[in-house]
This record gives structure tokens, C-alpha cells and sequence, in this order.
């Protein structure tokens, strides 16, 4: 695949346009290609964006892109769920995804509890893939970048970035370099928790309302951040009405870039920009709007309600 | 394309049609979480022409809303103390088949407990379901005597609920006695109603049944902004939650019942019975 073809399909996709199966195949080749050689805990360079949860909202991820800069201007980190509850996640993930190939350095995508096979059946990624292309063969193709998809990610060795939240059986970042990530996501154990736990008010460990995954206090994440000599630990999987949070004496944030989330909540979004010096600029934004914000084959299906 | 096409496929849909409209919705809610195995309704495919799987979060709440509403519906037919004659007066009924469901023992309730349901919906929605029923044996034959569609424990009204009078005797022309213990059932129906058109509703009630109970749900807190994108996706279907306003709180919907001297009212949210532990047994075996 030419850097030129990518590039058309890289426009393709931003205009909410799907690429062919067969594209969609040699993309996913060619991404799996270069996750692969990811580390577990992928080291990035500030200045970079942190992103959390998409869930498919196409028309909110452009909004994203223009209040934050456009990739590879600007440089990126996506925090997981990029698929299922919005009506977009094919266009939404195979546009993150062109990117990474085109631009590996300038965007990082790191797995969500919903890059998986089991939990994309449920919630509606898997019945795009097959409402799209006819098949379940692109959905296919993805699962198995999602097995490639690092599991967290590291900012100059100060912040580290993960979808969920910490887990029991980490108490170091070596440990998390140590787990066999290439897999559908195990329903319990250190890659589980990593991608499904929960910050809350509570001392040590909980169990988690989720039914995967633990909920964690701010004692557990004090020693986290002294255990590995970190100074934030940034996180996306939960739903935050002003688009980010800060718990713990800012020990911990969770980054939300979902507005509107489900066509329903009423939230703004956030992201999280950090400088050079790993200063913090929350930017918040709002749903897209205008004809097409949910665009024109979807006006008429208007999210569903209890009527 | 050819403008005679055009001509033929649009054509206006006015208020009361988009009410209507919003019990496919329901129905095609209820039909995928029973498809699912969320709840069990073995007959409300009858009813649904084009099945459409909804979303876990729908499906859930489908879930909670029967759950909830059974559970009301069988307390009051158990509940022996009062009588064993019992009726049930279902406001905008729909394509609703709890008559079937306790008919079938699904909903199951005490055998000396004798009732006869009424469901009462715009005659458009009647004569579909009345024609529905009559197609299904399974369905009909659970109707004892069908005399069109009023038997002697159930009966399919069809009238405007804005007209209450006409109603009112509608029910009096098939059996409805003001001395029996009622339980009035309105889901999602009130609130498509002007509050002075429902309140009219629970003035006759008040007046005239002497022990009455009322099953209430329905949607409240216009205000935050969960309630606003409501407000705002359901107006692009045209549909108008007319009440809300009224009862925004599930303190204003005790106050309605309050001020009426009922006995007791009682409100609850979804979340409250999504939390339940009895809820949260059932959740776990369907959550994933």
C-alpha cells in the first residue's frame, strides 16, 4: 500500500466515507504490523494529547480533531473504546487507525475494555461491521489489531496512561511489561483490570459493579505513583459530565471525549493537552452540530427511549 | 426518481399518529429483550413485523420496567385481603400482552383470584390488535366466550382517552364495576396527555371507584441534561412528552396523587430498581 492510497483513504474516511473490505484487510495487516512492535507500556514524548472513550460518535471525533489540531500536527494519545454505542465505529476506528499507519510516532492508540471480541457482539460494533460490508470479515480484521493494541502507555516516565485503571496483581511498570497482551481480553487478572477497573472512594481495593475488574482508592494509587517514581496516573472508561476529573489531590484524572455520550448523556468532552514540560490545558468541547452531526442517513434515527 | 412515487410515500403524520407510533417503539423494545432472554413474552411477536435488536442499555431498562410492573400488577391480584374480584383498567394499552401472560401463567398469581382486564387505546390501535388476536388461536383461545373482543375477564376498548366520559361508559357497557377493587395502569400514556386532560383522568377515578390503585411510569426531570437532549431527540420525531412539565419529580408525581386525598403514593426511579439486590441477581445472569 502506497502512502498515497493511505492518504486517499485517510481522506475517505474523514468524510464519513467506509474503504473496501479489502482495504480494510491490508490496513489492518499493515497496523498489526507496527502495534506489534509496541511495547506493553508504550513510551511516548510530550507534547502529546491525551484522549479518552469515542464510542463510535464519528462526527464528535472531528470536533476533537478541531479543537486539538489535526494528526499529525498534533501528537496523540488514544485511551481506548473507540468502537461500539455510536453509529460510527467502523468510520471511527479505521480513521484512527489509517493514521497510525501513516503517521506511527505522531498518534498512539492503547486498548479499551471494548476492543474486544465479546464485548463488541453486545454492543453494536459487530452488527456495523456486518450492517456495512455484508460480512463479518472487517470486524474480524479488527478484532485482531485490537490484539495488538498496547495496553498503556507512559509519558516521559512520569504519567502513565491506561483505559481503566490499576490492578492487584501490578505493582510496578515491569510487571505490566511482562503480560502476553496478544489475546481477547481475559475476563480476569492483571491485562483484565488494566482495561476495566475504577478509581472511587474507598481505601485499598473493591469489587467492582462492573463485574470485571476492581474498583481502587487513592491510597492504591498513592503508592503506585511512588512505587514507579510517577507523578499522574491519566485514565479515560467512565463517564464525567464536565469532560474531565481530577480525584485523589490530582493523583489520578479521567479524561472523558465522548460529548453528548450515546446521542443521550447532555456532557461535554475533554482532552488533555501536555507540554513539553507535561503542564496540563484541559480543552472541552461540545457535541457536533449542524445537518450532519449525526449525519444524513441517521436523522431519522433518533436514539432510542423508554416511550 | 418520479415525482407520482414521491407523492405517494409522503404523507403527513399528525399528532395522535406519532403517539401512536411511539407503541411500535415499546413494542419492538419489549419483543428484543424477549428475544434476548432478557423477560419472557412468548407472545409479543405477534405483534412486531420488522424486529429490531436493541442496545444493552435499552434492553436493560426494558427489562427493569416489566420487571417492575409485573411485580405491582401480581401484588394487587394476590393481595387477598380486599377481594377476590379484582379489575385491572390499562390506560393506552397498546400492544401490551400482560392479559395473555397472566392468562398463561406466566405472570403467575393465586387461581381464586378472579379479575377482568380492560385496555383501553384509540380505536386505530384497538382494531389492529383486536385483528392481531383474532388471527392467533394461541391468543384466542385463552378469551373465554369471545363476543368480539370483550370476554368475560377481558375486554379491548377503543376510544380517546381526552374524551373521558365516552370512555367511562364504554367500561360501564363492559363490565366495569366502580365497587370492585382497580388497579389503572398508565405506561408512557399520561404524559402524552395535557396535564388538564390527565388530570380529569384521576378526577373521575377519585370520584367514582372506590378502591382504586394507580400503576404509574413514566418518564420525569425535564430539566437536567439527560432530560433536555430527551426532550430535544424526541421533538426531532415530532413526539411531545406534554406532561412532564406538570410532574418533573417524582416528589410533584406523589404530590398529584397526594392531592387527590389518595391514601398513599409512593415514586421510585429506574436507578433505585436497577440497585435493588433482588435486580442485581437478575443483572448478573444477563450481563456480560
Amino acid at each position: 500500500m502506497g502512502s498515497s492510497d493511505l492518504d486517499r483513504q485517510i481522506e475517505q474516511l474523514r468524510q464519513c466515507e467506509i474503504i473496501t473490505e479489502n482495504e480494510v484487510k491490508i490496513l489492518c495487516q499493515k497496523a498489526r504490523e507496527i502495534l506489534a512492535e509496541e511495547s506493553n507500556v508504550q513510551k511516548i514524548d510530550a507534547p502529546v494529547t491525551i484522549c479518552g472513550d469515542i464510542h463510535g460518535q464519528f462526527y464528535d471525533l472531528k470536533e476533537l480533531f478541531k479543537v486539538g489540531g489535526e494528526c499529525p500536527d498534533t501528537n496523540y494519545l488514544f485511551m481506548g473504546d473507540f468502537v461500539d454505542r455510536g453509529f460510527y465505529s467502523v468510520e471511527t476506528f479505521l480513521l484512527l487507525l489509517a493514521l497510525k499507519v501513516r503517521y506511527p510516532d505522531r498518534i498512539t492508540l492503547i486498548r479499551g475494555n471494548h476492543e474486544s471480541r465479546q464485548i463488541t457482539q453486545v454492543y453494536g460494533f459487530y452488527d456495523e461491521c456486518l450492517r456495512k460490508y455484508g460480512s463479518v470479515n472487517v470486524w474480524r480484521y479488527c478484532c485482531e489489531v485490537f490484539d495488538h493494541l498496547a495496553l498503556s502507555a507512559i509519558i516521559d516516565n512520569k504519567i502513565f496512561c491506561v483505559h481503566g485503571g490499576l490492578s492487584p496483581s501490578v505493582n510496578t511498570i515491569d510487571q505490566i511489561r511482562t503480560i502476553d497482551r496478544k489475546v481477547e481480553v481475559p475476563h480476569d487478572g492483571a491485562m483484565c483490570d488494566l482495561l476495566w477497573s475504577d478509581p472511587d472512594d474507598i481505601e485499598g481495593w473493591g469489587l467492582s459493579p462492573r463485574g470485571a475488574g476492581y474498583l481502587f482508592g487513592g491510597d492504591v494509587v498513592q503508592s503506585f505513583l511512588h512505587n514507579n517514581d510517577l507523578n499522574l496516573i491519566a485514565r479515560a472508561h467512565q463517564l464525567v459530565m464536565e469532560g474531565y476529573k481530577l480525584l485523589f489531590n490530582d493523583t489520578i484524572v479521567t479524561v472523558w471525549s465522548a460529548p453528548n455520550y450515546c446521542y443521550r448523556c447532555g456532557n461535554v468532552a475533554a482532552i488533555l493537552e501536555l507540554n513539553d514540560k507535561l503542564e496540563s490545558n484541559y480543552k472541552i468541547f461540545e457535541a457536533a452540530v449542524g445537518v450532519d452531526s449525526r449525519g444524513a442517513g441517521v436523522r431519522k434515527r433518533a436514539p432510542d427511549y423508554f416511550l | 426518481m418520479n415525482s407520482s412515487r414521491l407523492e405517494r410515500e409522503e404523507y403527513w403524520e399528525n399528532e395522535d399518529d406519532v403517539v401512536r407510533g411511539t407503541n411500535d417503539d415499546a413494542t419492538i423494545s419489549r419483543m428484543s429483550a424477549a428475544s434476548l432472554g432478557y423477560i419472557e413474552d412468548p407472545f409479543v411477536h405477534f405483534f412486531v413485523k420488522r424486529p429490531v435488536q436493541r442496545p444493552p442499555i435499552i434492553n436493560r431498562g426494558s427489562y427493569l420496567r416489566v420487571m417492575a410492573l409485573t411485580d405491582i400488577v401480581q401484588q394487587f391480584l394476590q393481595c387477598s385481603d380486599i377481594s377476590h374480584k379484582k379489575q385491572i383498567v390499562s390506560l393506552g394499552a397498546g400492544f401490551d400482552t400482560r392479559y395473555f401472560l397472566l392468562k398463561a401463567g406466566i405472570i403467575p398469581v393465586d387461581s381464586k383470584t378472579q379479575f377482568k382486564y380492560f385496555e383501553i387505546d384509540f380505536p386505530e390501535m384497538t382494531a389492529k390488535k383486536a385483528f392481531t388476536i383474532k388471527r392467533q388461536n394461541k391468543l384466542a383461545s385463552m378469551l373465554i366466550n369471545p363476543v368480539e373482543l370483550s370476554s368475560s375477564d377481558y375486554a379491548l376498548i377503543g376510544g380517546d382517552l381526552r374524551e373521558w366520559s365516552k370512555i367511562a361508559e364504554r367500561l360501564t357497557h363492559h363490565g366495569f364495576q366502580a365497587d370492585l377493587p382497580t388497579l389503572f395502569i398508565s405506561e408512557c400514556v399520561l404524559i402524552y396527555l395535557a396535564p388538564e386532560e390527565s388530570q380529569s383522568i384521576l378526577d373521575w377515578i377519585t370520584a367514582n371507584v372506590q378502591n382504586a390503585m394507580f400503576l404509574l411510569y413514566e418518564q420525569i426531570l425535564p430539566d437536567d441534561t439527560f432530560g433536555q437532549v430527551m426532550l430535544r431527540n424526541l421533538k426531532s420525531r415530532n413526539i411531545e412528552l406534554k406532561g412532564i412539565h406538570a410532574y418533573p419529580t417524582l416528589e410533584a408525581q406523589i404530590q398529584r396523587f397526594k392531592q387527590l386525598n389518595w391514601g398513599g403514593a409512593l415514586a421510585v426511579d429506574i436507578n433505585t430498581l436497577h440497585d435493588r439486590p433482588s435486580a442485581q441477581n437478575e443483572i448478573k445472569r444477563y450481563a456480560c
